[in-house]
C-alpha cells in the first residue's frame, strides 16, 4: 500500500503532463513540435524496422519480397500507371487545355518510389512511407500506386513522410467524371479500418447525372499540389439520391487497396532541367 | 531481477511500439479492428510488475505511439489512457491479492483483460471528447468490438510472454503448503524427541568423513534418504503435487524455506549464541535453544541432544513444518550413505523454520517444546530411541501423500514456503550459520559423533531453488570469519 502511496504523485504528474500535451497539440491542431520530435526519433527506426518487416508484410499481401523485386514491380506499376493515366484522360483536347491551364504537362512529374513502413492505428487513415525530404519529397504532394490515387503527403522528415489516405475523413479530393467531365469532390468516410474503403462523391453540378460504374479521376490542383490531374481514383458503385439534396452524391469504390498498401509512388515535380528524361524510380 | 526488469521492460515496450506501427497496423487482418499490442504489453507489465512499472510503461508507450510518425491523433491521448490502464492493472492486481502472495495466472489474466478492454474504450472515449475527426460514432461502433476482441484473444499470449522476457514471473512458485492437522502431532513429536538424543542424527546432508561408525547404525534419521525422502515429503507436503515443486530436486533438509532473514527472527538474534558461549557447547544446544539461553546456560560438555531438547516451546501454528522429528526420527533403517550425504541436517534444521513466517519462528523454538514435554519420553534414550517411537506405524504411511499430519519431519526437511525460500534476502539472516558454524566446537565424537555428519557436508547440496539459500559451503571450510560476517552465498 505504501508503494501505491509513493507512486500516486507520479501518476498525477504524468496525467497532468499528458493533459498538457493534449492541450498544446489541440491548440496547434495536431502539429505541435512534439510530433516533429517524435518523427525525428522514430522515423529512422521505423524505416529500418519497416524494411525488415516488409517481407513479412509482403507475405501477407502476396507482395514482393526484396528490394530488386520491389523496384522492378514499381517500374512495372509505373508504366502501367502511365498507360492508365493516358487512358483515363478525357480527351487530348482536355489534356492540352489542362496542361495549358496548369502550366505544366503531365510529363512534368516524376515518381519517387517508396514503401510503406508503418501505419496508424485502427482509427486513423495515415501511413508512413520510407522517403523524405532527402529524396525530394515535400508536403502536399500526390501519392499513388499502380491502382490509383492513395493520398497526399502531409508532413515530411528527412527520411520519412506521412501520407494522409484518401479515405481519411478529413481528406477531400477534387475529381471529375472521366466520361462526362463533371466535377465534384470525393471525401473519405473515415471507415477504412472499419472495413469499408468507400469514398463519398458529391458532384457540384445540380444537373449532372451519375451512373454506377463511371470512372473518376482527379481533377488536379494548381501547381499539382496537392493533387496532380488525371490520377484514377475509383468508380461509382451506387448513386445515392437524397430527397431535397441539390446535387447528386454517390459511393465510390477506390481502385487502390488501402488496407494492403505496399509500394507507392510520390509525384514530385520534375526538376526544371529536363522534362524529357526518363523518370527515375 | 530488478535490474533485468529495468532494462527489459523498456525494451519490450519499445519493441511493442515499433511492432505495432510497422507490422500490426499493416496486417490485413480479417475484420475491422486491430489488436493494440502496446496496450497489451502495458497491461501485462502492470499486472506482473506492479502499478509503478505499469504507470511508467503506459505513459512512455502511449507517448511513443502518439508522436511516432504515422500519428493520427493528438500527442498525449494514448499516453493518458495507457498510463491510467497500466497503473490500474497493477493496483487492482495488488488489491485482489497482496503483492507478496502467490499470483495465480487466472487472476492476472482477468485483470489484464478488463484493463485492456477498458483501455480500448478509453481511447475511443477520449477521441470522441477531443472531437478527433477519425473517431466518429460509426467508426467506433465498427472498430471497438473487433479491437477489443483481438486484444482479448492476445491477452494470454502477452501475459505469458512479458514475464518470460522481463523476468517478473511470479506465478510459478509453488503454493505454500498448509498443514492444518499437523498441529495435532506436535505433542507426540515432542515426546519422541525428548528421548531421541543419542542416535539422533541431524540430517545426512553430508557423508561423514569418518563414515563407519556413524553410518553403520544411525538410529534416527533426521532426514529421509535423498530419493526416498523426497518422494515422501513431496507427497505429504506439497499440497499441489503437480506444482512446480515436483520438477525440481527436493532438498531434504532444507526445511526451512524460511523467507527472509528478518522473518526468521532476525539474523542477529539467531547468531547471538555464537558470540557468547556457543563455541564450547555441543551444537545441538545452540540450535534448539533460544539464542539468549544458549549463551548463558549451555554446557559445552553435554551431549548434543540435550541442547535440542532444551529448546523453547513449540510454535503452535507452524511448528510441524519445522519439526524434524518424524521424518528423521522414525526412519527405521539406517540412512544409506548416498542419501546421507546430501542433506545437511544442520541447515535443514535451522533453516527449517524457514517456511514459517519469521515472526512466529523464534517464539516457538521447537527445542523447548521438546524439552518441556509434559510426560517423560516413553522411549529409552540410549537404545536407538528413534525406532520404537519414532517409527511410523506403517512404513507405507510415510510415503503416502496423506501422511502429512503425522510427519513433522517432512515439514522440516522440505521447504515449506517455496516462495519464501526464493526470496533473495533470505540467506544472510539464515540462522543456521551462526548456529551450525563451529566445526570444532562439536564435541569429539563421543556418542555417535552426530556433529560431524551434519556439519561437514561431503558436498554442498545441489544449488536449486531451495538449497540455494543456505549454502553449505561454509560448513566445509569452517571458517569463522565467514560465519561472523554472515557471508553471502
Amino acid at each position: 500500500m505504501h508503494e501505491a502511496r509513493r507512486i500516486r504523485p507520479v501518476l498525477i504528474a504524468l496525467l497532468v503532463v499528458a493533459i498538457a500535451l493534449i492541450t498544446l497539440d489541440f491548440r496547434d491542431s495536431g502539429a505541435s513540435p512534439v510530433h516533429t520530435l517524435g518523427a525525428d526519433v522514430f522515423g529512422p527506426i521505423e524505416r529500418v524496422a519497416g524494411d525488415a518487416a516488409s517481407p513479412f508484410i509482403g507475405f501477407f499481401h502476396a507482395a514482393n519480397g526484396n528490394d530488386s523485386a520491389e523496384i522492378t514491380a514499381l517500374q512495372k506499376q509505373n508504366d502501367q500507371l502511365r498507360a492508365q493515366l493516358a487512358q483515363e484522360q478525357v480527351s487530348k483536347a482536355d489534356q492540352a487545355q489542362l496542361a495549358q491551364l496548369l502550366g505544366r504537362s503531365a510529363s512534368g512529374y516524376r515518381l519517387v518510389a517508396a514503401s510503406v513502413i508503418a501505419a496508424g492505428g485502427e482509427y486513423s487513415d495515415t501511413v508512413t512511407i520510407g522517403v523524405g525530404s532527402r529524396n525530394g519529397i515535400a508536403p502536399d504532394e500526390t501519392v499513388l500506386n499502380g491502382d490509383g490515387l492513395v493520398g497526399v503527403v502531409t508532413s515530411v522528415t528527412s527520411g520519412t513522410a506521412t501520407v494522409q489516405l484518401a479515405t481519411d475523413v478529413s481528406s477531400t479530393v477534387g475529381v471529375r467524371m472521366a466520361d462526362t467531365g463533371q466535377i465534384g469532390a470525393v471525401s473519405g468516410t473515415g471507415q477504412t479500418m472499419a472495413g469499408t474503403d468507400d469514398l463519398r462523391l458529391t458532384l457540384f453540378s445540380a444537373t449532372a447525372t451519375l451512373h454506377a460504374g463511371e470512372a473518376i479521376v482527379t481533377f488536379g490542383s494548381v501547381g499539382g499540389r496537392p493533387y496532380v490531374p488525371g490520377v484514377p481514383v475509383g468508380q461509382v458503385i451506387s448513386v445515392t439520391s437524397e430527397p431535397g439534396a441539390l446535387t447528386q452524391s454517390a459511393l465510390v469504390q477506390p481502385y487502390a487497396d488501402f488496407t494492403g498498401l505496399g509500394v507507392v509512388g510520390v509525384v514530385v515535380p520534375r526538376p526544371p532541367a529536363k522534362a524529357k528524361a526518363k523518370a527515375r524510380t | 531481477m530488478t535490474v533485468r526488469r529495468a532494462v527489459l521492460s523498456p525494451l519490450i515496450l519499445f519493441a511493442a511500439v515499433i511492432g505495432q506501427l510497422v507490422v500490426v497496423n499493416r496486417l490485413p487482418l480479417p475484420g475491422v479492428g486491430l489488436p493494440d499490442v502496446v496496450l497489451l504489453v502495458v497491461a501485462a507489465l502492470g499486472v506482473t510488475a506492479g502499478p509503478a512499472t505499469g504507470l511508467l510503461a503506459g505513459f512512455a508507450g502511449g507517448l511513443a505511439i502518439d508522436v511516432a510518425p504515422p500519428g493520427g491523433h493528438l500527442a498525449g491521448e494514448y499516453a493518458l489512457v495507457y498510463c491510467l490502464i497500466g497503473y490500474a492493472c497493477g493496483r487492482i492486481r495488488d488489491l485482489l491479492q497482496g503483492s507478496n502472495a502467490e499470483r495465480p495466472a487466472t487472476t492476472s489474466l482477468l485483470v489484464m483483460m478488463v484493463g485492456v478492454a477498458a483501455g480500448e474504450a478509453g481511447k475511443a472515449a477520449l477521441g470522441l471528447m477531443l472531437s478527433d475527426p477519425d473517431m466518429t460514432g460509426p467508426a467506433i461502433r465498427h472498430v471497438l468490438p473487433a479491437a477489443v476482441l483481438y486484444d482479448l484473444l492476445l491477452c494470454p499470449f502477452v501475459l505469458w510472454l512479458v514475464p518470460v522476457v522481463v523476468g517478473a514471473r511470479t506465478a510459478e512458485r509453488a503454493p505454500q503448503p498448509q498443514f492444518p492437522q499437523s498441529l495435532r502431532l506436535a505433542p507426540a513429536f515432542r515426546l519422541a524427541s525428548a528421548g531421541a538424543a543419542p542416535k539422533l542424527r541431524l540430517a545426512g546432508s553430508t557423508l561423514p568423513p569418518v563414515p563407519p561408525p556413524v553410518r553403520a547404525e544411525p538410529k534416527l534419521r533426521l532426514a529421509g534418504g535423498r530419493s526416498s525422502l523426497s518422494s515422501r515429503t513431496n507427497g505429504a507436503f506439497s499440497s499441489a503435487p503437480g506444482s512446480a515443486l515436483s520438477g525440481r530436486p527436493t532438498p531434504r533438509l532444507n526445511l526451512a524455506s524460511a523467507g527472509r532473514g528478518n522473518q526468521l527472527g532476525g539474523a542477529s538474534a539467531l547468531r547471538a549464541p555464537q558470540g557468547a558461549g556457543f563455541q564450547g557447547k555441543s551444537p545441538g544446544k545452540g540450535w534448539l535453544r533460544p539464542p539468549k539461553q544458549a549463551g548463558t546456560t549451555a554446557r559445552p560438555g553435554r551431549s548434543p541432544r540435550k541442547g535440542w531438547i532444551v529448546a523453547g516451546r513449540p510454535a503452535p501454528a507452524n511448528w510441524q513444518a519445522k519439526a524434524p522429528g518424524k521424518g528423521w526420527v522414525r526412519s527405521p533403517r539406517p540412512p544409506s550413505p548416498g542419501t546421507w550425504r546430501r542433506r545437511s541436517p544442520g541447515k535443514g534444521w535451522i533453516v527449517a523454520g524457514g517456511p514459517v513466517s519469521p515472526a512466529n519462528w523464534q517464539p516457538r523454538s521447537p527445542g523447548k517444546g521438546w524439552a518441556r514435554s509434559p510426560k517423560p519420553p516413553a522411549a529409552p534414550r540410549r537404545k536407538s530411541p528413534g525406532r520404537g517411537w519414532l517409527r511410523p506405524a506403517a512404513p507405507g504411511a510415510l510415503a503416502a501423500p496423506t501422511f502429512r499430519p503425522g510427519s513433522p519431519g517432512k515439514g522440516w526437511l522440505r521447504p515449506v514456503g517455496s516462495g519464501a525460500l526464493a526470496a533473495p534476502t533470505w540467506r544472510p539472516s539464515s540462522p543456521g550459520r551462526g548456529w551450525l558454524r563451529p566445526v570444532k566446537p562439536v564435541p569429539p565424537p563421543r556418542r555417535k559423533t552426530p556433529g560431524r555428519g551434519w556439519l561437514r557436508p561431503a558436498r554442498p547440496p545441489r544449488q536449486n531453488w531451495y538449497t540455494k539459500g543456505p549454502s553449505t559451503r561454509w560448513l566445509r571450510r569452517g571458517r569463522r570469519r565467514r560465519l561472523l560476517l554472515g557471508g553471502r552465498r
